[in-house]
């Protein structure tokens, strides 16, 4: 079944949260009670931190878990490392996470020995959660396939009776089908991709059986507080839903707002192209400028420290310091380094929703490229990120560096962008009387209605100007513009009465 | 030869235990639970019990107590071991001899037993 369908939950079974900070929203709510599931991964991918860290959140709850291991990290060596996460509490121990080895009794009495001691232990500590660490033990110490999935059936039968919530934890060993994998109530895989030179931890629910979960591989890190899952923004954020405002907001430079109408629309989406320093992030900051109580402001960028952005807009009498300082701007900087782009845009939109964001600027694109693992994976990106932003009526600019500095073509580094977007404005360098021009063009506004000048596009010390510069000029958009013929236009333009005279008289 | 029960139910730390203190001449006998530790005692008396805080079916605290009720049991020296650091183990189980936390080094096994024989012997 696709997980994606909407599944209704099997009444009167609880979920157990797993505190691991974005699983429980992959698992839209967290594991069943009295319910097994195989956590598979290669070694090093995260199982055992994993498990500890929901041992660890079910015991400050007040609840009692069972770590037993089989051939795996001695627990003296286990505990060491934990010692370093914070989720990790030695008062929880034993009372309420209790580590047991089990493996001396798998050799001497077998998979029933075993599950005599697992069903003992089980009601002798009083877990509602069970790891097993290490089945591939059990897998080996089994005489047949038959044996291994009948203790596999008897372990679901007696956690269900004792509404036990078990993990067992394996390795990825064999191949991709393994028959105990239709038996459990869902399978989750932890495995660490190499994309280039980098590797990113992923981690994919591939079976959940009674609830619907986030489909697809989804990034986690293994911090100092144990596991962070991102869940993919593209399975996260699937709705779409249009505001309906028409009220229009200011884009903080008012001869703009006379050329797209009146300003932009509320809950539209932006996108400001051209090349570097053609003037992106000074529209952006001019935009970010009228943030208020009224509309909360958040400048996203990757390039800039807050005290530089803030800096450099002073110089052109952009004040941003005292936004900020107003608590009506934030400005959050993620430097483009080795950066999960699942996270990025979770952060973006937790902060929109934190402050209730209506004006975002984003600077600028390049940065979520630079930290996605293929290019294929923008597009969708930028879509689920825009419908998102949309639905929560967030108006967003945002900066796209295009990749030629002068000249007539524009290529954009991410296909089927502009039609997510609502407004275009582009800006361009062009040459004209041996002097380097800012133009400014309007290619696309919703509601239709815009000015579609050509405008020079000015930063000074008086700030921003647009002005009409080109009005006797003509091939700007090459990128090298030059005098209008006067006298050849107005020939032709004779030449044209002429012409249609001739054709009347025939 | 002097006798050293070790009742552990991880693999791997009574077998290495094992070989330190045969190393040293000591007889070594292993159990995996208290339960059987209380079976190898119906057989024999040891000289000094070391003793895991967490096991399955009968664990460090439950069988501490078993011994210290059993008179004929009740000056063995026990050396508690755990991953845990004394302070936790000693809020739920105290009557042991001294305490040794895992992960251990060979040398301080044969200091602490060396010791705790010596002077369970009066020397």
């Amino acid at each position: 079944m696709d997980k994606q369908d909407e599944v209704s939950q099997p009444t009167g079974l609880e979920r157990i949260a797993t505190g691991v900070p974005g699983l429980d929203e992959v698992l839209k709510g967290g594991f069943y009670e009295g319910a097994v599931y195989i956590v598979r991964g290669t070694p090093g991918a995260g199982k055992t931190i994993l498990a500890n860290q929901i041992c660890f959140h079910h015991a400050r709850q007040g609840k009692r878990a069972l770590f037993v291991t089989l051939l795996a990290e001695s627990h003296a060596r286990m505990l060491q490392h934990l010692e370093q996460m914070s989720f990790y509490d030695a008062q929880m121990i034993p009372k309420f996470v209790y580590y047991i080895s089990a493996f001396r009794v798998l050799e001497e009495n077998g998979l029933k020995g075993m599950m005599d001691l697992l069903r003992r232990e089980m009601r002798a500590h009083d877990a509602t959660i069970l790891i097993l660490d290490g089945l591939i033990a059990v897998e080996e110490t089994s005489t047949s396939d038959r044996e291994f999935r009948k203790f596999i059936h008897e372990l679901q039968a007696h956690a269900a009776a004792a509404g036990c919530c078990t993990l067992l934890l394996t390795n990825g060993r064999r191949g991709e089908y393994h028959p105990e994998h239709t038996m459990v109530d869902g399978l989750i895989t932890l495995e660490d991709m190499p994309y280039g030179k980098r590797r990113i931890r992923e981690l994919e629910v591939r079976k959940f059986r009674g609830s619907a979960s986030l489909r697809g591989r989804h990034p986690f890190q293994i911090t100092d507080g144990g596991l962070v899952v991102h869940p993919r923004p593209e399975s996260r954020f699937q709705r779409n839903t249009d505001n309906g405002r028409t009220d229009r907001l200011s884009t903080g430079v008012e001869p703009l707002d006379k050329m797209t109408g009146g300003g932009l629309m509320a809950g539209s989406s932006t996108l400001l192209l051209g090349p570097s320093g053609s003037g992106k992030t000074t529209l952006g900051t001019a935009f970010l400028q009228r943030s208020s109580k009224a509309e909360p402001g958040l400048h996203f960028g990757f390039y800039e420290s807050p005290e530089r952005l803030i800096a450099n807009a002073s110089l052109l009498g952009i004040d941003l310091q005292s936004r900020v300082a107003a608590g009506h701007l934030e400005v959050l900087w993620r430097p483009t380094v080795e950066r999960i782009l699942d996270s990025l845009g979770n952060e973006l939109i937790e902060a929109v929703r934190r402050r209730k964001v209506r004006r975002l600027f984003i600077d600028g694109w390049g940065g979520f490229a630079a930290a996605a693992e293929s290019h294929e994976r923008l597009s969708p990106f930028f879509a689920a990120l825009a419908n998102e932003l949309r639905s929560l009526g967030v108006n967003t600019v945002c900066a796209i560096e295009t990749e030629n500095l002068i000249g007539p073509e524009l290529h954009l580094p991410i296909d089927g962008v502009s039609a997510m977007s609502e407004n275009m404005i582009v800006l361009r360098y062009a040459e004209y009387h041996t002097r380097l021009y800012r133009l400014l063009s309007i290619m696309k506004v919703r509601g239709g209605g815009f000015d579609s000048t050509l405008r020079e596009f000015r930063i000074d010390s008086d700030g921003l100007q647009l002005a009409d510069s080109f009005q006797g000029a003509e091939s700007m958009l090459s990128g090298f513009g030059k005098e209008r013929p006067r006298k050849r236009a107005a020939k032709t333009k004779q030449g044209r009465r002429a012409g249609a005279g001739r054709r009347s008289r025939t | 030869m002097q006798t050293v029960l070790v009742v552990d139910d991880e693999f791997g730390v009574a077998e290495v235990l094992q070989s330190i203190l045969e190393d040293e001449g000591y007889r070594v006998v292993t159990a995996i639970n208290g339960k059987q530790a209380l079976a190898r005692l119906s057989e024999f008396t040891p000289d000094l019990i070391m003793l895991d805080y967490m096991m399955p079916i009968m664990d460090g605290t439950q069988t501490l107590t078993a011994i210290r009720n059993e008179p004929a049991f009740a000056r063995i020296p026990i050396i508690m071991m755990s991953s845990l650091e004394e302070v936790s183990v000693r809020e739920t189980c105290t009557g042991y001899n001294t305490f040794l936390r895992k992960p251990f080094r060979a040398m301080a096994v044969v200091k602490l037993v060396e010791q705790l024989l010596a002077q369970a012997s009066g020397k």
